[in-house]
């Protein structure tokens, strides 16, 4: 049997039907030498505690779901090794997001804000089919194509300070996604997304606090999308830019 | 939706809590924790050259008054107070103003030079104005 390292982890648990707030529980778990904090989660779920609820799905970086906080840190949980920490592991749920139990967070807000943005190819006039897809250069995918590595895990959110204080702020993923397409040659969708990026919780939000691109699993840079955004947002409201695509 | 979904009582959940480690606690929030920070002492320099002007207008014995006064020993602490904060926060603000440039604006050219090297000369006027205010406040011309 391969050999196995006692490993105390403090998670933290809310249980909305007996806890008025979260607590701290200690675990220790006999964890191996190749195991990510998510192995060590789902061993506590599987042979110590059935109770613990936490959401995860692809266990390779791709689908986005096992974000949490480890030693206060915005990770993918389930890319995140054990023997990279020493001592006691802690782990929360992602901050900036009310916690509907234990390491599960209401995504919600989330949600709503990524969908307000219009994260879609919009088009004044729709191709007919017939008369065949959409071209696009490298060069012209080269320009986006950083910002559509976006796996919607929510980590640039719980790391966001202007997030902490201002909840209705539009936030990094959101306002990525707006540029990527707003960037995309086949494009049309500038002035839809406008009004929404131009508001009080919109782009001109952010203070540049720069640890959304610091968290980000995908190395995508929300940050630089933001301020980028800042001055399409200005040039287009200077009627330098024209309120479309820019192709 | 459907009608039992509209109906149905919002799970309840606890309040979100605030990134771990801010605003203080962790080195990169309290990085940018002390770059909000510095508009305060940016703000008093400012006062300072208000209050030196208003001085100018009101002829050449309030000026001196004012010079004199500003080359005190508290008013020179501050003074470099105030720059410490002013270089650290043209030294963030170039650190992070990087990503400030598009690579491309629209249909705008792209700008001559690598856009790094376009940020360097705003921001080192940015530090050359603020050390010579601060010599001439500090009174180490006369």
């Amino acid at each position: 049997m391969a050999e196995t390292k006692l490993v105390k982890f403090e998670v933290l648990r809310f249980r909305p039907e007996s806890d008025k707030e979260p607590v701290f529980e200690t675990y220790e778990v006999p964890c191996m030498e190749d195991w990510v904090v998510l192995d060590a989660l789902n061993a506590i779920k599987d042979d110590i505690d059935p109770t613990l609820s936490h959401r995860w799905s692809c266990r390779m970086g791709v689908c986005g779901s096992c974000g949490m906080l480890v030693n206060g840190r915005p990770v993918l949980t389930c890319a995140a090794f054990v023997r990279n920490y020493s001592g006691t592991i802690r782990v929360e749920p992602l901050s900036n997001f009310p916690i509907v139990r234990d390491l599960v967070v209401d995504l919600e807000s989330f949600i709503e804000k990524i969908k307000s943005v219009k994260p879609w190819i919009i088009r004044k006039i729709e191709k007919d089919a017939a008369d065949g897809e959409y071209l696009q250069s490298p060069e012209q995918l080269e320009e986006f194509k950083q910002y559509s590595m976006c796996i919607n895990c929510a980590l640039c959110y719980a790391a966001c300070p202007v997030l902490a204080s201002d909840p209705e702020f539009v936030g990094p993923a959101a306002i990525a996604l707006a540029h990527r397409y707003n960037l995309d040659s086949r494009d049309e969708g500038n002035a839809e997304r406008f009004e929404r990026l131009d508001g009080h919780d919109g782009v001109y939000a952010c203070s540049f606090a720069n640890e959304c691109s610091q968290v980000c699993p995908k190395h995508v840079d929300p940050a630089m999308a933001i301020q980028q955004a800042k001055l399409n947002d200005f040039l287009q409201w200077a009627k330098v830019l024209p309120k479309r695509s820019f192709t | 939706m459907s009608a039992a979904h509209a109906t149905a009582p919002k799970t309840p959940t606890a309040p979100a809590r605030k990134p771990s480690g801010f605003p203080l606690g962790f080195y990169r929030y309290r990085n940018y924790t002390i770059f909000a920070f510095t508009s305060i002492p940016m703000a008093i320099s400012l006062a300072c050259l208000v209050i030196g002007v208003g001085a100018l207008g009101q002829g050449e014995e309030a000026w001196q008054a004012w010079l004199a006064r500003q080359a005190t020993p508290a008013f020179r602490a501050v003074h470099l107070f105030c720059l410490a904060f002013t270089l650290y926060f043209a030294i963030r603000f170039g650190w992070v103003g990087r990503k400030i440039g598009a690579g491309r604006i629209g249909p705008l050219p792209p700008p001559p030079l690598p856009l790094p090297l376009l940020g360097i000369a705003p921001i080192g006027g940015f530090v050359t104005v603020w050390l010579v205010l601060v010599v001439i406040l500090g009174g180490w011309l006369s």
